[in-house]
């Protein structure tokens, strides 16, 4: 299959990448904004794709670099040209205190992309947003939550363990006015 | 006792580690330079550790003009059991390091009042 690295889109790469690393035995889950891109359908558009493996960052570079991906720094990785930067991130996937509940598979016609449920990806984007204020995270949460199934039970025990009960009311207070 | 180690040292493998860990504790946060000229050591030792436990999400960093500040990284999973280890080793510091190093004014002081 011929690839427009310059035009490929994110849920593409995701899922290139994802197929590249299981076919060589190597297990990985999307995370962070590039989730919020897939379940929004590009509603926020993020340009980094967040992968967490357990797997050593020596054999991920050989496997990134034929698919044209070279190490920028420690955990990066970019090809020329195109606009994505891929980062694997220190393990575990973890939102806050605790590991992801879970993981769902997406089927593309590159693949199959394992990345954090919605509602984990919820709780991700909640988490930048109750730590440090960041509001483009909080509406980023919104707009997943209103795109997706969410289990709000489970967002709401998340909170008050992570111990931010306000700002989880000022979350579904503003995904109330958006809807 | 093992002498010629700090504590925590054994753990991480590396002195700086220990005083970049003490330094965000105590202070909530930290720069390389201000690191560096605390505990008279070169910034590239303190630049190097800081950048490796940031890679593995201990630390994080944000620019505030040009100084790349570093805090824990609250969405660290094991940040609870860390702080709490690094709290019981620094109630072990020696009186005399903790008063040298970990008891800098922190409060603001209005500019251009003299030092």
């Amino acid at each position: 299959m011929k690839i427009d690295w310059q035009k490929i889109g994110i849920k593409e790469l995701a899922a290139l990448v994802s197929e590249k690393l299981r076919g060589e035995g190597v297990d990985s889950i999307l995370v962070g904004g590039a989730c919020v891109s897939i379940y929004t359908k590009n509603k926020y558009q993020s340009f980094d794709l967040d992968f967490v493996t357990h797997a050593a960052i020596k054999e991920v570079t050989a496997l990134l670099a034929e698919l044209g991906f070279q190490r920028e720094s420690s955990r990066h990785f970019i090809r020329r040209d195109c606009p994505f930067f891929i980062e694997f991130v220190a393990p575990p996937a973890a939102v806050g205190s605790e590991p992801l509940k879970g993981e769902k598979k997406l089927k593309t016609k590159f693949g199959t992309i394992v990345l954090m449920t919605p509602t984990d990806s919820v709780k991700d984007r909640l988490a930048a947003y109750y730590h440090w204020n960041d509001q483009q995270a909080l509406e980023q949460a919104i707009m997943v939550a209103g795109s997706q199934k969410i289990d709000f039970h489970e967002v709401k025990r998340w909170s008050e363990k992570e111990g931010h009960i306000e700002k989880h009311r000022q979350f579904l207070k503003r995904l109330r006015s958006k809807r | 006792m093992v002498i010629g180690k700090t504590m925590l040292e054994g753990i991480f493998g590396n002195i700086i580690v220990e005083k970049i860990l003490f330094t965000l504790y105590v202070y909530g946060e930290g720069y390389p330079l201000g690191m560096a000229r605390t505990f008279e050591e070169p910034v590239n030792r303190f630049q190097q550790q800081l950048k490796r436990l940031e890679n593995a999400g201990i630390i994080v960093s944000r620019l505030i003009g040009r100084v790349r500040v570093y805090t824990f990284n609250p969405r660290y999973p094991f940040l609870v059991q860390l702080k709490a280890l690094i709290a019981k080793a620094f109630e072990f510091l020696p009186e005399k390091e903790k008063d040298a190093y970990y008891k800098k004014r922190t409060r603001p002081r209005r500019t251009g009042k003299p030092l």
